[in-house]
């Protein structure tokens, strides 16, 4: 089975700071590969180990996504492509980079991260399903493969949904499917001096979205602190209009 | 103005129909009768899926042309809004929580997992709607319900298990005490329920409380993937206050968080804090609110 995976490489998010004005400094800030694309590697990876065949991870991203490909290399992806030219969160640019990239290789499944941890928009996989035409399956948390078909459970908000469908089919797949594995020294090693495939995409920005404003949310909050064993009595008082 | 709501969870509905009352006609397409929010028309279908529900939402969008397409954030949402967004070729906003078109469009959304708020000018058509947009309002108007044929769909449901939920919705608590990995165990919610019965609260937890270790149903998480809160308190206990937690209460009148580590990030985003030990502090605090 040919499994096209979908990584994408995020700022770290821990590392955001403010400047004075409360606005995000972006620049300079250390990317590393977003949470819920190790656990779509996770999940090709161990398709590959229970069914045979070949993983290809694609990053749309900048030229410091070698790390994270090397990464995927490591947990266990064959082959890998960086198309360079990622600018911002455009999840139609990415579709269209993507897509392009996609069609290019031989492919059975593609999985990816159901919401990507920055902008939380998880409309990728409709958007390649829709582009390439293929079956789309999302926020997995079990896939099984039966020949022609694969029986995936998805996580709605209310209920569990077991859906079949026919391969080639596009799954996205949510953080508890699976506990991505921590490769070996060894492993690491290896990945590291594996060839990685760079390329670059000619898909433009279109400049249609201005950004006003790129602010923390507002903290009003009183931020009164009590230590040393203080604090019940002015809590409880505060509390009491409650009952 | 003219919109399209879609929707397959009838409280988000609700919500955003609520919104968008009186600013602009609204038709929605979706699987219940909410007939009593403001709606003109209400295009009820039964056991849709992304292909055929997106066919009929372009079908509808073509003919009636509707200035904007608003889509509740569920997870068959977000599969529509990407496969429209390609089809119709139109840019989709993503988990909007303000929608203003004055003069322009301006929206607003949380980006950077909830760490910054963006404030967007756009002329996107399609937009999905993050739950908890605005309070649902009955209104005196009642809607047309249209019955809505889909064409045959290229899915097969084999199963549906229903979640555990655990009782009472907790978006409409007025306190809630939450619990995080601080309390240790499933065991010690027992500790905690004196405060929860004393308060009349509900409890909820953070997303390893719920997710990882099951010690509440999943529909008690706070926080950017779980439920977004707004009670007049809460009581954050034993949880760190990531931002991904934060991204739930920011609507909480009255935070009161009691962490044994002063430098938890939760101290920064609390009306008023006991830094100590829950299980000592949570007991005395129970003692007091009986006594007076
Ligand atoms: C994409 C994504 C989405 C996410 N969505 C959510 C979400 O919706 N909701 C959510 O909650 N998280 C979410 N998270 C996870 C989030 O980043 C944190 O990991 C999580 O909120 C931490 O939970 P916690 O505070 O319970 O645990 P911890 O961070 O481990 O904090 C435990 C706290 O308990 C304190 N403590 C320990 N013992 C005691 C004691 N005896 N008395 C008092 N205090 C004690 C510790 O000092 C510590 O501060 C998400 C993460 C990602 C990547």
């Amino acid at each position: 089975m040919d499994i096209i995976v979908l990584i994408k490489q995020t700022v770290d998010m821990d590392q955001i700071r403010l400047n004075e004005n409360n606005e995000v400094i972006a620049e300079d800030l250390p990317l590393k590969t977003d949470v819920l694309s190790k656990n779509a590697i996770e999940t090709a990876v161990q398709l590959k180990e229970k069914y045979g065949g070949k993983v290809t991870g694609i990053i749309f991203g900048t030229e410091k996504a070698t790390s994270s490909m090397k990464e995927a290399y490591a947990m266990g992806v064959d082959d890998g492509y960086i198309i360079k030219g990622y600018k911002k969160s455009d999840p139609i640019i990415t579709s269209k980079v993507l897509s392009n990239k996609i069609k290019e290789i031989k492919n059975d499944l593609i999985i990816l991260g159901n919401q990507s941890s920055d902008s939380y928009s998880g409309l990728l996989a409709g958007l390649l399903a829709s582009e390439l035409d293929m079956n789309l399956l999302s926020n997995a948390i079990k896939i099984d493969v039966d020949g022609d078909n694969v029986n995936v459970t998805m996580e709605a908000e209310k209920e569990e949904i077991t859906m079949e469908s026919k391969l080639p089919a596009i799954i996205s797949v949510a953080q508890e499917i699976n506990e991505p594995r921590l490769p070996n020294v060894m492993k690491i090693m290896a990945a590291g001096k594996k060839n990685i495939n760079i390329e670059e995409t000619d898909v433009k920005y279109e400049n249609d979205d201005k950004i006003l404003s790129d602010k923390a949310p507002e903290n009003k909050r009183k931020k009164i602190i009590y230590e040393d064993g203080n604090g019940i009595d002015e809590i409880a008082k505060i509390l009491k209009v409650v009952k | 103005m003219r919109c399209l709501i879609f929707s397959d969870d009838a409280d988000n509905l609700k919500e955003i129909i609520s919104y968008f009352y009186k600013k602009m006609d609204i038709d929605v397409f979706c699987n219940s009768e909410v007939l009593d929010y403001g709606a003109n028309n209400v295009y009820k279908y039964n056991d849709g899926f992304s292909d055929n529900i997106s066919e009929y939402l372009i079908e509808l969008y073509n003919k009636n042309k509707y200035d904007y397409i608003f889509i509740s954030s569920t997870n068959l949402g977000r599969q529509i809004a990407g496969i429209l967004s390609d089809k119709l070729n139109e840019k989709c906003m993503p988990e909007i929580f303000s929608f203003e078109n004055d003069y322009k469009v301006v929206t607003k959304r949380f980006f950077y997992g909830g760490k910054s708020v963006l404030t967007e000018e756009t002329d996107f058509k399609i937009f999905t709607v993050a739950p908890g947009i605005y309070e649902a309002k009955k209104v005196d108007k009642r809607s047309n319900l249209i019955d809505a044929k889909l064409k045959n769909s290229r899915y097969k449901i084999l199963s549906k298990k229903k979640k555990n939920t655990g009782g009472n919705d907790i978006t409409k608590a007025k306190v809630i005490v939450s619990i995080g990995r601080g309390l240790g165990s499933k065991e010690n919610i027992e500790k905690v329920m004196p405060l929860v019965d004393a308060l009349h609260g509900e409890i909820a937890g953070s997303r390893p409380v719920c997710l990882d270790y099951k010690w509440l149903s999943e529909d008690k998480q706070v926080g950017l993937s779980g439920k977004k809160v707004k009670p007049d308190f809460y009581i954050a206990l034993g949880i760190s206050g990531q931002i991904q937690h934060l991204a739930g209460i920011r609507n909480a009148k009255t935070i009161i968080a009691i962490n044994k580590d002063k430098n938890a990030p939760i101290f920064e985003e609390c009306d008023y804090g006991i830094v100590g030990d829950l299980f000592t502090v949570v007991p005395k605090l129970v003692d007091k609110l009986k006594n007076n």
